[in-house]
């Protein structure tokens, strides 16, 4: 029996690298923003700006692509989380 | 290189994929052309997962009503756990004014069999803590549930694959051959693919499609948008918020026409939905930009204080995302269509469920299937014809 492998990859979401792989495989998912959207790795405090790199490597090895053919992550203000309060605010 | 297909779907959305399991059940070779790398793209991709059963009126309740019978099972039916959860709604008011309106909502929908009560503020207060001051009256109902809109959409598709459906993704479709009465094949931009079957199920794109038949099909892309928080704990009674303004917004369209109120212009209107990691997610709006799908400051600021009159502690909660989405929206009436049309004959619409996707999906799927293998549905859907736009065609 295969080993599975317990590595946290999205800290913010506590995801792991065996739900990832787990996930890629049933769903058939080829791009960053796929895997986020069933996993919720990346989907966190942080919008995968630590586990990006380490999600799209591993879609890479899963889909036997290039990381730079896959599809970056795509990108939905705010850049930091900010208060809702500050939404409201009058330019 | 040529493929052939019992039926073509072009569209990879929640109804795309529902109409190519339900059809895939029957034992149909289906073919799904998407033309970005994955599912979920247009307003299945961009939405609360949220389905409002006391929002709806007939003939689009009937079809809610036995889409949420179809929900109850489905994850266990297609082998992929969608967050289905039972969770009720709060339809509530922050305006006087709105009252007798609220009292007739409560009304109509006891009159349509549904489990209503009506409160006043103190009292929705007293059970759920987390209400705003400002709120008047407001009317309950537990048959309204949610889910998690990538799963019920991805493991529609799961399911699909296992029973032989192929997906072509990053494949669009440039022309449709046709003869006389019938749509013949189907090109797009890698191959040909010969079928007995088009189901045009692009949503907000649905008119595109339509053009290559030199037909109009009444659909334009409206736009909404949601603020994404971080989680919190959850609400003790209800996580499903809807404002009385939603009956507008969403629905009655001359009342918005006639509004001078620059936040009802933009269609916001507070649906707010705590899920169960405790994120909420909040919205939502409506407008029509082409198919620009990116959110609008000012927007964003009209739903951001419309929901602090709702749930005022949210003001100090974290938005960590916000997105938009394109909604395909029938300029006609609003009402999805669900139709066969006469010419070519083998050419079937399943789109324009503007924000019912999520909620219409399982049985828009179940029908369509049927009405391709039967030619006759299980439920009327009538009311749903193309031939009720005479006057467009």
């Amino acid at each position: 029996m295969k080993k599975k492998v317990n590595n946290t990859i999205c800290r913010c979401e506590e995801i792991s690298e065996q739900e990832i792989r787990d996930a890629i495989r049933k769903f058939n998912l080829r791009t960053v923003d796929a895997v986020k959207r069933l996993t919720r790795a990346g989907m966190g405090l942080c919008q995968g700006r630590t586990c990006t790199p380490l999600l799209t490597k591993i879609i890479a090895e899963e889909t036997n692509k290039k990381v730079n053919e896959l599809l970056p992550l795509s990108k939905r203000p705010p850049v930091r989380p900010i208060k809702i309060e500050f939404l409201t605010r009058e330019e | 290189m040529n493929r052939i297909a019992d039926v073509v779907v072009v569209g990879g959305g929640v109804i795309g994929c529902s109409v190519a399991y339900c059809l895939a059940k029957k034992g149909v070779r289906v073919i799904v052309v998407e033309k970005k790398e994955g599912l979920s793209f247009g307003a299945s991709g961009a939405n609360q997962g949220g389905c409002p059963l006391q929002l709806f009126e007939s003939p689009v309740l009937e079809l809610a009503r036995e889409s949420g019978k179809l929900y109850k099972n489905l994850a266990e039916e297609i082998g992929c756990d969608i967050e289905y959860e039972n969770v009720g709604s709060l339809v509530c008011s922050v305006d006087e004014k709105q009252y007798p309106d609220m009292e007739k909502h409560f009304q109509n929908k006891q009159r349509e069999g549904m489990n209503v009560r009506l409160m006043e503020g103190d009292q929705l207060r007293k059970l759920e803590p987390t209400l705003g001051e400002d709120i008047v009256v407001g009317v309950e109902e537990w048959d309204t549930w949610i889910v998690n809109p990538f799963k019920v959409n991805y493991g529609f598709a799961y399911a699909a694959r296992k029973l032989g459906t192929e997906f072509l993704f990053s494949t669009q479709v440039k022309k449709i051959e046709r003869d006389k009465e019938r749509v013949v094949s189907v090109i797009t931009d890698r191959e040909k693919i010969k079928t007995n079957f088009l189901v045009n199920a692009v949503g907000a794109w649905a008119s595109e499609i339509g053009k290559m038949l030199g037909l109009t099909i009444p659909v334009r892309a409206r736009r909404g948008q949601i603020i994404v928080t971080e989680p919190v704990p959850l609400n003790e009674r209800w996580r499903y918020i809807l404002d009385a303004d939603y009956l507008t917004t969403a629905f009655d369209l001359a009342a918005v026409e006639k509004s001078k109120d620059p936040r009802i212009k933009l269609g916001v209107a507070g649906s707010y939905i705590q899920e169960k990691s405790g994120n909420w997610t909040i919205g939502s709006s409506r407008d029509f930009a082409g198919y620009n799908n990116r959110v609008t400051m000012q927007t964003l600021k009209y739903i951001a204080k419309r929901v602090i009159k709702f749930v005022p502690r949210l003001k100090d909660i974290s938005c960590i995302r916000t997105f938009a989405g394109l909604r395909p929206f029938c300029y006609g009436d609003g009402l999805p269509i669900l139709s066969k049309i006469k010419n070519p004959q083998n050419f079937i619409i399943a789109t324009g469920h503007a924000g019912e996707g999520m909620t219409l999906a399982p049985i828009t799927g179940k029908l369509i299937a049927e009405l391709i293998t039967e030619n006759r549905p299980s439920l009327s859907i009538d009311a749903f014809s193309f031939s009720r736009f005479k006057n467009v065609n």
